[in-house]
């Protein structure tokens, strides 16, 4: 390193005290040091304003994280709310109704000409729409809604073999894919697998299950992120992944795996455009056969890199489904911190799954897929 | 298991007891419970429902911290508390916006919380310094400073995950962004001692 002497002792004294203040000298360094700061004014200064720093930064991390939990207790809020919203409402018509009978002939005409204008403008905006509606008919996302019937039939089979279940599990709505992108409790799916949900769930093969809450949501690119609520989750572990920052190529052996259904299902493919529905530049096409379910997967190559998050098909024809591209991803994860105030979260730096077999890659990669239960 | 214990929090005592151990449930109870009455506070006051959430979270800030810090001695109800120092708040943010209130229409009584502004004040001076500096030390400084110093990482688990050769190279760059964020949050921020 290219030290001068000059920031060489800078360092030291640095380092020095960087190890008083968290406590890491020996008693008779400590000793020694401070006999130094009883006779060095400018080093006591320096510990001064270290230790501000240091406290400065723990003010702000404390802060940041006491922010991020108010925020998502008061979107909780929001929902309880909404859900009870409709019979003020009908408080509110009745005192309406007093005031509309007394005026009743102004109002009529008044009403006319605003009722004219409402559905006037309703009407054109409905012809604008319909051409887009028609084209995305032909893409399907891919949530799966979860058939009942199946659902309450497990529900009995668990009930024959743990008799001591109090309360049968609520049956979610929805379900889809997610997959872990920090080590921290950080999740990525579709916006569309979470939409219109109150709570929200993950679980993975190995029978992890925890509460997560949707902390960001990119409904331009179709991503959300998650974060897990549990109180007691200690973090995801080291993951077996890295992000790819740039393109892939055409051609590239891709794979996913997803819940398609209760269980984990693997897809295998190829990347045959770099260019996803109607030209979008921001996903690729792959031929992997996908299903009600699959939506929010994590789409890797042969190396084990991450290059995409499943999203969705085309309608009526197997073999193009498509995957949201992972530069798009990265930029909306970099740009977190400033759009929904989130600490930057630590994305993994090791590829583990390069040049190990696909089912070697498998088996490390499941624990950070899990299946998305929404409920609302 | 005696952490499936569900806790109820049903007095000021229990909440305030269950902030300082750090329980989220705690804080979730607390949240709910009073934002009825700041909401309708702030709404009656020509303020918005963001300028509500907005207020209502400062003051739980406010009071969070106290908790924290040990510094509350608690007079009277969290309730009472809590309304005091939102409406202390909502009556500075009238006047920076040019809107002062001749009168405000107050649903609950209030107490002086005059001596635990300033020292809010201070805190959030100092936050505001903080995330102005963070943010222009730049990455990887950034986010190594904050996995280091704020989420407590070791040295090696950072080495490995930015990519440096060995621990000393990583400590290096540790030690030349500290350096650069000092700097930047010094020439901004004067205590007041």
């Amino acid at each position: 390193m290219a030290f001068n002497k000059i920031t060489m002792l800078e360092y030291r004294a640095y380092e020095q005290i960087e190890r008083y203040l968290n406590g890491g000298m020996a008693p008779e360094e400590q000793v020694s040091f401070e006999a130094l700061l009883r006779n060095d004014p400018r080093l006591v200064e320096q510990v001064h304003e270290h230790r501000q720093l240091l406290q400065a930064m723990h003010q702000y991390g404390r802060r940041q994280l006491l922010t991020s939990k108010l925020n998502s207790l008061h979107n909780a809020i929001e929902t309880e709310t909404a859900a009870t919203v409709a019979p003020v409402a009908e408080v509110a018509t009745t005192g309406w109704r007093v005031f509309i009978n007394r005026h009743a002939q102004t109002m009529a005409v008044a009403a006319s000409v605003s009722l004219l204008s409402v559905f006037g403008a309703q009407w054109s905006v409905q012809q604008l729409k319909k051409p887009v509606q028609q084209q995305t008919v032909r893409y399907v996302e891919l949530r799966r809604e979860v058939e009942r019937l199946k659902k309450a039939q497990t529900e009995i089979i668990n009930g024959i073999n743990d008799a001591s279940k109090p309360v049968a599990p609520r049956s979610a709505t929805f379900s889809g894919t997610g997959f872990a992108i920090s080590t921290d409790g950080y999740l990525v799916t579709n916006s569309h697998v979470v939409e219109g949900g109150d709570s929200i769930y993950i679980e993975n093969k190995s029978g992890l299950k925890y509460k997560v809450s949707e902390v960001y949501r990119d409904q331009i690119h179709d991503l959300s992120i998650l974060k897990v609520e549990d109180p007691g989750f200690t973090g995801f572990g080291k993951l077996p992944y890295t992000f790819k920052t740039n393109e892939s190529d055409l051609g590239e052996h891709v794979f996913t795996l997803g819940y398609p259904r209760e269980d984990i299902v693997f897809g295998e493919g190829s990347l045959s455009s770099t260019s996803g529905f109607e030209g979008d530049t921001t996903s690729y096409q792959i031929s992997i056969p996908l299903n009600p379910g699959n939506s929010g997967g994590p789409l890797l190559d042969d190396k084990g890199n991450l290059i995409g998050v499943i999203s969705g098909k085309q309608a009526g024809q197997e073999g193009a489904a498509f995957a949201i591209k992972s530069t798009y991803l990265m930029q909306m994860i970099e740009e977190l911190p400033r759009t929904a105030l989130l600490a930057p979260m630590s994305l993994p730096a090791n590829n583990t799954l390069i040049g190990s077999s696909r089912p070697q890659q498998l088996k490390k990669l499941k624990e950070y897929v899990f299946v998305v239960k929404v409920y609302n | 298991m005696n952490g499936m214990k569900k806790r109820l929090y049903e007095t000021d005592e229990a909440i305030m007891e269950g902030i300082r151990h750090d329980e989220d449930a705690a804080l979730a109870q607390l949240y709910k419970l009073h934002f009825p009455m700041i909401s309708h506070f702030i709404l009656s006051n020509s303020g918005t429902d963001d300028e509500a959430k907005d207020i209502y979270q400062e003051g739980i800030i406010v009071f969070y911290e106290k908790i924290k810090e040990n510094r509350l001695e608690l007079s009277c109800q969290i309730k009472t508390y809590l309304y005091s120092v939102c409406r202390r708040l909502w009556l500075k943010r009238l006047a920076e916006k040019g809107r002062f209130a001749s009168k405000l229409d107050d649903s609950e009584s209030f107490v002086s919380v005059e001596e635990d502004i300033p020292h809010h004040e201070e805190q959030e001076r100092q936050f505001n310094v903080m995330t102005e500096a963070l943010e222009q030390v730049g990455e990887p400084c950034r986010s190594l400073l904050e996995d280091f110093y704020i989420r407590m990482q070791n040295m090696q688990d950072i080495t490995d995950k930015f990519g440096y050769i060995n621990t000393d190279t990583a400590k290096n760059q540790k030690y030349k962004c500290l350096q650069r964020l000092k700097k930047l949050f010094f020439t901004t921020y004067k205590p007041e001692v």
